[in-house]
């Protein structure tokens, strides 16, 4: 009974928390720009009225179906991920099962905008694979790391370690390297300025999502706040020592996600391979330094 | 007789009948069943082996040593594995495909040979016996590849001068050995292993590891399986990627983990780097996953995208297997298993495309998913498992490998392993959206579903692979066997995966909750919101772009050019420049020896008077 109750609230916060983080990312973005910003709602209203739209175009059944393993892929990754109350699945699989639970929505958009047969759409979802293995080195790195410092792969395990040992034993103060790098994959993760390769508006005509209207560019947008509330989340418990209570860990939750975005607008766009460059020279360098500490140890 | 001796009497038989009425239309149908047959017996078997070993009259005696063959647990495994593949290649080759093969005798014939060969290598009772084995399967996967002739042949050339160099190698071992103990048995060998000095160790593992790893391809002996498999026809080629790479990795595990022993290879000591012997075959492996996943993402034919990446698979396999606990032995043998599951699966959907087709080539195919679904739906299942994701079989296995890498405290190499996955996913999107997804050529208009002979041992293997990465216990059950065989610690597991102390996976709960997942998923999407339309695939936007329904253009070419431009560089083929090198070395040697033989001696003359002279004049002006 409880775990019914976990399966069907975990996602659902995670559905309404995501909201808020994209309210509050558009709402910081419009500050640093100046403009008044969305109302409280306008996340909302947006999917409403991407949902009841007249135009919805389908390219076929894959097209359809990348849709409902996109949602499905990140509800599943939500059951899996501990907060505070709810443990869900999380101990019938662990931060490795989880990272590649996180791949299966990414899979699933991939074949649906192939299907699609826009060149925009595939080019998207080359260079946005090419970000994949761009970002995810360091971040594989610095999971390493984590698991290494904390000794498991347990999800709740290492909550529970670092919320007994206080914020000495974070793995932002045990492995302050780690931590860095594995932030700077993440901010590529949320494929924002200056990685926003996938996207391009004025190169690709928004690349993946391209042929996506009404209800397919709604699923787009949920599929956006679990990404911002799965990263923000999964950082947290990496490094950021979980959460002690609900109002904490959703301040630290936003805090991950609003360094993103308040740095976000100050760069233009890298190419693809400067992207990749980079991100295997910096943030690779800087959590394999962390890794060879914590190795060291 | 025992199980066994049925096993070796069922390929006799078979070999038999394909030779006498193998051109009848129905012998591919009889093929099957004998396959068929031939599992069902190894499969009876697998209480006996569990507990011991089943011996065979086969055998014979040399010089007063016995001769003889025996199956054990590991050899079991591989046995089953074999008969397996044969079964589906059989199968899908039974229909049209094989009907529309010139020479499907001489196909039959060879897969025939091949599993009669392969049976007797992983079930020899000893040494000598293993050589046998070794020595036929490396001619008969050599026939298999050379049959069709063309661009096969020099491919299939440079895998025999491989493999006789790696046969070569295995048999100065055989002889040091033989030398040392007076004796061809496993447990004389395992007996005096630990008392030899360590010189002798480097030079016995050394020459094994290379003779084996020849066979599945370790680095730097990588160069040939790529090209020899890719272009032997479709269903014996699935067959060969699938197992026949793999019967390396029987040997390794046999003699370098079984016999010699995992705890003397660490015992040996690299100088100066710090590394055992144990170490460096890791290290190996290591770069076996990563290097060829590598090379396979910028392949543009279909094939040898597979072979590359079946390369690198057998990378994951020894390194799960190297590091020797429960969970990484099993997780190695259990990615045999997956791996020969849905590389299968990937190579007879690739040949059914061909079929339909005429071509694998990457950049010359496109949007085929409304015309081949059921093909694409194998693909897309055999791809999630190679890229090692939920819900298929191949995330099983590598999981475990993960997860016993992180309990040695062996990061680095964890890192490696990532990094293969991640270029796996990569290439395996390419190879999906480049034959199926995009835009349809408009060749390929008419192209059909490929008939149900073909497709139904597809979806199968497909099946297979799903129902295993749902309930791993099944094949886990499998592999216990041929673990207790080696005799490495056993794993501890329910149907559903492995429970540990540091983190446990239960594909039960993964697969299950990820299934009502899509479920929910798919009520939101399809009866929330307003009204589909289904549009021509053709119409779409161009974002003021030249694009149109009257210019097709599919992104195929050069699929990642972002990445290319990072890595292209690094791609300086200095193992073939080796390779080349060392043919460049044999050619010069082979023409100095001519020379001695024709030689010319009247320039010869004249040479040496023109230096006299010279010399001469020199000396004299001074």
């Amino acid at each position: 009974m409880r775990l019914l109750a976990d399966i069907v609230l975990m996602p659902l916060i995670a559905f309404i928390t995501g909201l808020f983080l994209v309210l509050m990312y558009r709402r910081v973005r419009a500050k640093i720009e100046r403009r008044v910003g969305p109302p409280f709602f306008q996340p909302v209203y947006d999917i409403v009225k991407l949902f009841a739209k007249k135009t919805q175009i389908s390219h076929g059944v894959m097209h359809d179906l990348s849709i409902v393993l996109l949602l499905g892929g990140y509800i599943t990754a939500e059951i899996f991920l501990p907060v505070p109350g709810f443990k869900g699945l999380a101990e019938e699989g662990d931060l490795l099962t989880l990272i590649y639970i996180m791949m299966v929505p990414m899979l699933g958009l991939a074949l649906g905008v192939g299907s699609c047969a826009n060149p925009n759409g595939s080019i998207g979802i080359s260079r946005a694979l090419t970000a994949m293995l761009a970002y995810d080195v360091p971040l594989a790195v610095a999971i390493i790391g984590a698991t290494m410092t904390y000794g498991t792969t347990n999800l709740v395990e290492i909550v529970r370690i670092q919320q007994e040992g206080g914020m000495a034993t974070w793995g932002i103060a045990t492995m302050p390297l780690l931590a860095i790098g594995g932030y700077l994959a993440v901010h590529g993760m949320f494929g924002k300025e200056p990685f926003e390769i996938y996207i391009a508006p004025a190169e690709i005509a928004t690349g993946p999502m391209v042929e996506m209207s009404g209800k397919y560019m709604g699923a787009l947008f949920i599929m956006q706040c679990f990404q911002l509330y799965t990263i923000g989340v999964l950082y947290v418990t990496l490094f950021l020592g979980g959460g002690e209570n609900w109002p904490l860990f959703l301040i630290k939750v936003a805090a991950v996600v609003f360094i993103s975005v308040a740095v976000t607008n100050v760069y233009g766009r890298y190419r693809t391979d400067k992207v990749v460059r980079w991100m295997w020279k910096w943030p690779t360098g800087i959590a394999l330094l962390g890794l060879a500490l914590v190795m060291a140890k | 007789m025992s199980e066994l001796d049925f096993l070796f009497a069922f390929a006799a038989v078979l070999i038999a009948g394909v030779m006498c009425c193998g051109r009848d239309g129905r012998a591919g149908w009889a093929a099957m069943a004998v396959y068929g047959a031939m599992l069902v017996a190894v499969m009876a078997a697998a209480g006996k082996v569990a507990g011991g070993s089943i011996p065979s009259a086969l055998g014979f005696s040399v010089l007063g040593h016995k001769i003889g063959w025996r199956m054990d647990g590991l050899g079991w495994f591989f046995s089953m594995l074999t008969a397996g593949a044969a079964f589906f290649a059989s199968w899908y080759a039974a229909g049209e495909w094989g009907r529309a093969q010139p020479g499907m005798k001489t196909q039959h014939l060879l897969l025939a040979l091949n599993v009669a060969a392969m049976l007797l290598l992983v079930n020899a009772g000893d040494l000598l016996s293993l050589f046998i084995g070794w020595e036929l399967v490396s001619w008969a996967a050599f026939a298999m590849m050379a049959q069709k002739g063309g661009p096969a042949q020099p491919a299939a050339m440079r895998y025999m001068i491989y493999a006789l160099a790696g046969a070569m190698a295995v048999l100065a071992g055989i002889m040091i050995v033989h030398a040392v103990t007076g004796s061809f048995a496993y447990k004389d060998f395992a007996a005096a292993f630990g008392a030899m000095s360590s010189g002798m160790k480097w030079l016995l593992a050394g020459l094994f590891a290379a003779g084996f790893g020849v066979k599945m391809a370790l680095m730097p002996f990588h160069l040939w399986q790529a090209a020899a498999y890719s272009e032997t026809p479709g269903a014996s080629s699935a067959f060969l990627n699938a197992v026949s790479a793999r019967m390396g990795l029987f040997a390794l595990i046999l003699v370098l983990v079984k016999v010699m022993g995992l705890s003397a290879l660490a015992g040996l000591h690299v100088p100066l780097i710090g590394l055992s012997a144990k170490g460096l075959l890791m290290w190996i492996a290591a770069f076996t996953m990563v290097i060829p996943t590598f090379i396979a993402l910028m392949q543009t034919d279909a094939r040898m995208l597979l072979t590359w990446h079946g390369i690198g698979q057998g990378g994951y396999m020894l390194l799960g297997v190297l590091v020797g606990t429960g969970l990484g032995t099993a997780g190695g043998l259990l990615h045999v298993f997956n791996y020969a599951t849905y590389q299968m699966a990937l190579f007879l959907a690739v040949t059914a495309v061909i079929h339909r087709t005429g071509t694998s080539d990457l950049d010359r195919l496109g949007g085929l998913i409304t015309r081949m679904p059921w093909t694409y739906v194998t693909l897309l299942m055999g791809i999630i498992g190679l890229a090692g994701l939920p819900p298929m079989n191949g995330f099983v296995s590598k999981w475990m490998i993960y997860r016993s890498l992180l309990d040695s405290g062996s990061a680095f190499l964890l890192i490696f392993a990532f990094v293969g996955t991640l270029g796996t996913i990569l290439s395996v999107y390419k190879l999906i959206h480049n034959i199926f997804l995009g835009r349809l050529r408009p060749q390929h208009e008419g192209v059909r579903e490929a008939p149900w002979s073909m497709v139904a041992p597809m979806l199968a293997l497909g099946g297979i692979g799903f129902v295993t990465g749902w309930f791993p216990g099944l094949a886990l059950n499998l592999t216990d066997i041929a673990q207790a065989a080696m005799g490495a610690p056993e794993l501890p597991h329910g149907l559903g995966g492995v429970a540990t102390a540091r983190g446990s996976l239960n594909m039960i709960w993964v697969v299950s909750i990820l299934l009502v997942a899509i479920g929910f998923g798919a009520i939101v999407f399809y009866f929330l919101g307003n009204r589909r339309y289904e549009v021509n695939q053709l119409n779409n936007y161009a974002g003021g772009h030249f694009l149109s329904p009257q210019v097709p253009y599919q992104f195929s070419h050069e699929f990642y050019p972002g990445l290319a431009r990072v890595i292209g560089p690094w791609y300086r083929g200095s193992i073939v420049r080796a390779e080349q090198g060392i043919g460049t070395l044999l050619d010069v040697s082979g023409d100095l020896w001519r020379g001695i033989y024709h030689l010319a001696w009247t320039p010869l003359y004249l040479l040496a008077a023109t230096v006299i002279a010279l010399g001469w004049a020199i000396m004299g002006g001074m």
